[in-house]
């Protein structure tokens, strides 16, 4: 065995920031090897740097698909690599699978695959489409890749367009390949076609580097896991000798609880209902189809589903960011359809964005100026229609504190924080208002373990106050864990509402891809609405007349 | 109402089944007017068919089409490398200024031309560089491009002339009077019946335009094969749609969106140079010779989305429009005011854009890319 790769003391400042630190990587030909770390521990920019996407500021780069040889003292043959561009790094061979892919949606597969690196005919004055439609056949038979040459990219879904992208590196004759994040976007199912992908690469010589912050992925795909924290490489293991445990404590540097088990829930009232909610996203395609559910006091409605499959238009038709087109919701009783933002949020509805550049925070603002956002209307923030500012910065203090964001100041404008400081600042926001009901969308999206553990805690103290929390997150291992009842979404429709603590991942992951997998703990029978109590629809009724009254009272 | 009136008639006639339709519609409706024209030569209906199928409609439907084609043709590229080239109308504009002035001075119309392309050129590489290099908003550039030609051509004509207006100077020749081996004699020779090619109802005029018309043509066709065959055709479908996905495959988007951006000038050079050149006379009252033609063709590219057939087809129907209107006001057929025959094709463009409005904007058209941007 020889190594394919080794990066020899890189260390990559930018300004102000040192993002990697001295950081010696040594990866074996023919192996899988995870990088493992929290958000912000720098392994995107220490393949970056591999990839020829940034110089580094010290440190050497030595890559050989054919495996680098080494000289009687222990030093290599040949010069380190100058990567000053991705061309090079091609070049020598490393091909980059990007967290977000790079394909041209209206395009064909083989027309991706051979972008920027045609096969021409008649003196270049044409592509020659029969050569470059065969090389794609050839290169995904030889690795059994099941991928349609001429499909277009736009109507395959995203596991064969990480094949796609898999491809196109193989045919710039890629022989380490780094993937960045493969997992994020993929159901259970296309996760394990996956790993069986980057088998079949290393058996025929190709070496994989992928990128992840979620420790059963490293251990189930790699061979060796090499952790990062602060930057820095804090240990190299063979997957073999090492444990779950053990990884978690490198990557946070502390000892952390794995799995919470929380008390169950001992759900109340109804407190947000939705009744056949139907709703088109931007295209004008149905993108929430007939949803149905209660959600209760003292209880966490989980909502899980591969992303895109409706569940941000559903909270968006929830929270009152987008017309629905038909079906009705009702909070704490009233019709609040059709009722603005502001008045679902004075009537007791928090939301923590998905977004939180775009919709969680004004990044131009300071932290006083961003903490009172959605109650700037509102006592005590406004009175007579001006802001009291001390209250305001009373207020982002507290939230700051609480939720322990960094740095400490609340004068620093959003922009400068860091996004899980910038998540944890909007949970904390949207949590001090005292809500009725919360809707959390990915409330941990980008926060690293330590403060997802810390937003975890808090979200079933709000359960275990009476607060009705619907939480909608791509994270499994977070809605299985905090959900009481767990509702998974599959193109625009809630296909199921099941136990969280009786489910398989399988199932739950045949779910996610729209399938009907046998003995799953539904708590939905056959009508729509059978896992609500039957005495909750007279409940209901005297619901809706409150909320006629409550509609008209509020309007005047 | 985000469900317009468009959308609704699509549903009902279910996607393609509309333009079916439509064109059997329109099909029927010229079999009627061709009948009219037979039975009742001397009725309303009658003369306005006349007008319709004369062979001199044909012939100006195909000069005029010959500037907003071109652009259109220019716009495409632009476009669909991601760049909103909005000034089309001023590279005209500077097209028909510096194509007569060229041939003013060098004393012949294709010397012209190349003068008009070579301005029309430049001007797109200012554009291109405040646009890629300087990362300035594309609509407002492109506004400036306009603006700007829009003053400097009729200042540069005062100024060269002492008129707006330039004095005549010699035009294109027509295929007929061109004087080319065979071509010129057997388009003019009878053939069948005494009839020759050029006298042939409606259809004598595709030959006896001026070259440039052939040259549209042909550059319609070059333009679809470069964008849909070659590998620089790709690189700026890519570069329209996912600037990252070509860069990262090694291509370099400023590079390909500049060449995009010069090749929307040379075309745009083609379209002026051969409108004023086909009038022997820049004219710069007003609006200019080229009176909104650039922002006609923006309609065009945009109706035929952004294939060049598709463009040359709407280019077609909107210059048909036009001539037709202008017939129309000449010959006094109908009894309307002509301000409202004017805006004939104007309506025609917003009917036609509400009922076809499915066109697919390049994803990354508008956006500003710069290489290694996280």
């Amino acid at each position: 065995m020889s190594e394919a790769v080794r990066l020899d003391g890189i260390t990559k400042r930018f300004p102000g920031v040192v993002a990697n630190d001295d950081v010696t990587l040594s990866v074996e030909r023919g192996t899988v090897h995870a990088l493992l770390g929290e958000n912000g521990a720098g392994k995107t920019t220490l393949m970056n740097v591999l990839y020829g996407l940034f110089p580094p500021t010290e440190g050497d780069v030595y890559v050989d698909g054919e495996g680098l040889e080494r000289d009687d003292g222990g030093g290599y043959v040949g010069s380190p690599e100058r990567f000053d561009s991705p061309r090079d790094a091609i070049d020598a061979g490393v091909g980059m699978i990007h967290q977000h892919f790079m394909l041209v949606d209206p395009m064909t597969v083989a027309e991706n695959i051979t972008l920027g690196n045609e096969p021409r005919k008649w003196g270049g004055l044409a592509v020659d489409r029969a050569a470059a439609r065969e090389a794609v056949v050839d290169l995904s038979e030889r690795y059994g890749f099941d991928v349609d040459p001429d499909a277009t990219v736009a109507d395959v879904s995203v596991g064969v367009q990480q094949r796609v992208e898999i491809l196109k590196a193989l045919y710039r004759g890629a022989d380490v390949l780094i993937l960045d994040e493969p997992t994020a976007v993929l159901t259970p199912q296309e996760v394990a076609d996956l790993f069986e992908v980057l088998e079949e690469l290393t058996a025929q010589g190709k070496t994989v580097i992928f990128i992840t912050h979620k420790l059963g992925e490293a251990l189930d795909a790699a061979d060796e896991v090499t952790v990062l924290r602060d930057g820095r490489n804090v240990g190299s293991v063979r997957t073999a000798d090492t444990s779950r445990e053990e990884l978690a404590e490198l990557m946070v540097g502390r000892e952390v609880m794995l799995e919470s088990d929380y008390e169950p829930a001992t759900p109340g009232d109804p407190v947000l209902r939705a009744e056949g909610v139907t709703a088109s996203d931007e295209r004008g395609v149905v993108a929430v189809d007939d949803v149905s559910f209660t959600v209760r006091e003292g209880e966490v409605f989980g909502v899980a589903g591969v992303d895109g499959n409706g569940q941000s238009e559903l909270v968006e038709v929830l929270t009152g960011l987008r017309d629905h087109e038909s079906g009705r919701v009702e909070l704490r009783g009233r019709d609040v359809t059709d009722a603005s933002r502001r008045d679902r949020a004075r009537a007791g509805m928090a939301y923590v964005p998905e977004d939180r550049q775009e919709r969680g925070l004004v990044m131009e603002f300071d932290l006083t100026e961003n903490g009172i956002l959605g109650s700037q209307h509102d006592e005590p923030f406004a009175r007579s229609g001006r802001v009291d500012w001390d209250r305001a910065d009373d207020h982002a203090e507290r939230v700051v504190e609480e939720f322990d964001v960094r740095p400490p100041d609340t004068g620093a404008e959003a922009r400068s924080l860091s996004g899980g400081n910038q998540q944890k600042f909007i949970v904390g926001r949207e949590f001090a208002r005292d809500p009725a009901c919360i809707v959390a969308s990915h409330p941990t999206r980008g926060v690293d373990i330590g403060s997802t553990e810390f937003i975890h805690d808090r979200i079933i103290d709000l359960r275990d106050e009476g607060k009705a929390v619907l939480l909608v997150s791509s994270k499994l291992d977070e809605v299985r864990g905090l959900s009481d009842r767990l509702a998974v979404m599959y193109r625009g429709r809630l296909v199921d509402v099941v136990d969280p603590d009786a489910v398989t991942e399988e199932q739950l992951g045949l779910l996610m891809a729209g399938e009907e997998p046998d003995d799953v703990p539904s708590l939905r029978g056959g009508a729509d609405d059978a896992a609500d109590p039957p005495e909750e629809s007279g409940g209901t009724d005297a619901g809706r007349t409150d909320g006629v009254a409550g509609d008209g009272g509020d309007r005047e | 109402m985000s469900a317009g009136f468009g959308s609704r008639v699509r549903e009902r006639a279910g996607g393609a089944g509309l333009r079916l339709y439509l064109a059997l519609g329109v099909v029927a409706a010229l079999v009627a007017l061709l009948a009219v024209l037979l039975v009742a030569p001397d009725s309303t209906a009658g003369q306005f068919a006349a007008v319709l199928f004369a062979n001199s409609t044909f012939a100006s439907a195909l000069r005029l089409s010959v500037p907003i084609a071109f652009a259109a043709l220019g716009g495409i590229f632009a476009e669909k490398s991601g760049v909103i080239n909005i000034g089309l109308e001023g590279l005209l504009i500077i097209a028909a200024f510096a194509g007569i002035y060229a041939a003013d001075l060098l004393g012949s119309p294709w010397l012209g031309l190349l003068g008009g392309v070579a301005a029309s050129t430049l001007f797109a590489l200012l554009f291109a560089v405040v646009c890629i290099e300087f990362r300035a908003d594309q609509i407002i550039a492109g506004l400036a491009v306009w603006l700007i030609a829009l003053g400097l051509a009729p200042f540069a004509a005062q100024v060269v002339y002492g008129s707006t207006n330039t004095p005549r100077v010699a035009t294109f020749a027509t295929l007929p009077t061109m004087g080319i081996p065979v071509v010129s004699e057997g388009v003019t020779a009878e053939l069948l019946f005494g009839y020759a090619l050029v006298d042939l109802p409606f259809f004598g005029a595709l030959f006896s335009a001026t070259p440039m018309v052939y040259v549209m043509f042909a550059a319609v066709v070059a333009s679809w094969w470069t964008l849909n065959r070659t590998a620089f055709g790709r690189h700026v479908r890519a570069s329209g749609e996912n600037p990252k996905a070509l860069d990262t495959a090694g291509v370099s988007v400023s590079r390909v969106r500049y060449a995009a951006v010069l090749l929307s000038g040379v075309l745009c050079g083609f379209g002026g140079a051969a409108l004023s050149l086909s009038l022997g006379q820049f004219i710069g009252n007003g609006p200019t010779m080229v009176d909104g033609k650039g922002f006609i063709a923006i309609v065009a590219y945009l109706l035929g989305n952004y294939n060049a057939v598709g463009a040359l087809l709407s280019t077609l129907l909107f210059a048909g429009l036009d001539a037709l209107q202008l017939t129309l006001q000449a010959r006094d057929v109908i009894q309307v005011p002509n301000s409202l025959v004017r805006t004939i094709p104007y309506v025609s463009v917003i009917v036609v854009l509400t009922l076809f409005g499915r066109t697919r904007t390049p994803d990354a058209a508008g956006d500003h890319y710069e290489s290694g941007e996280e």
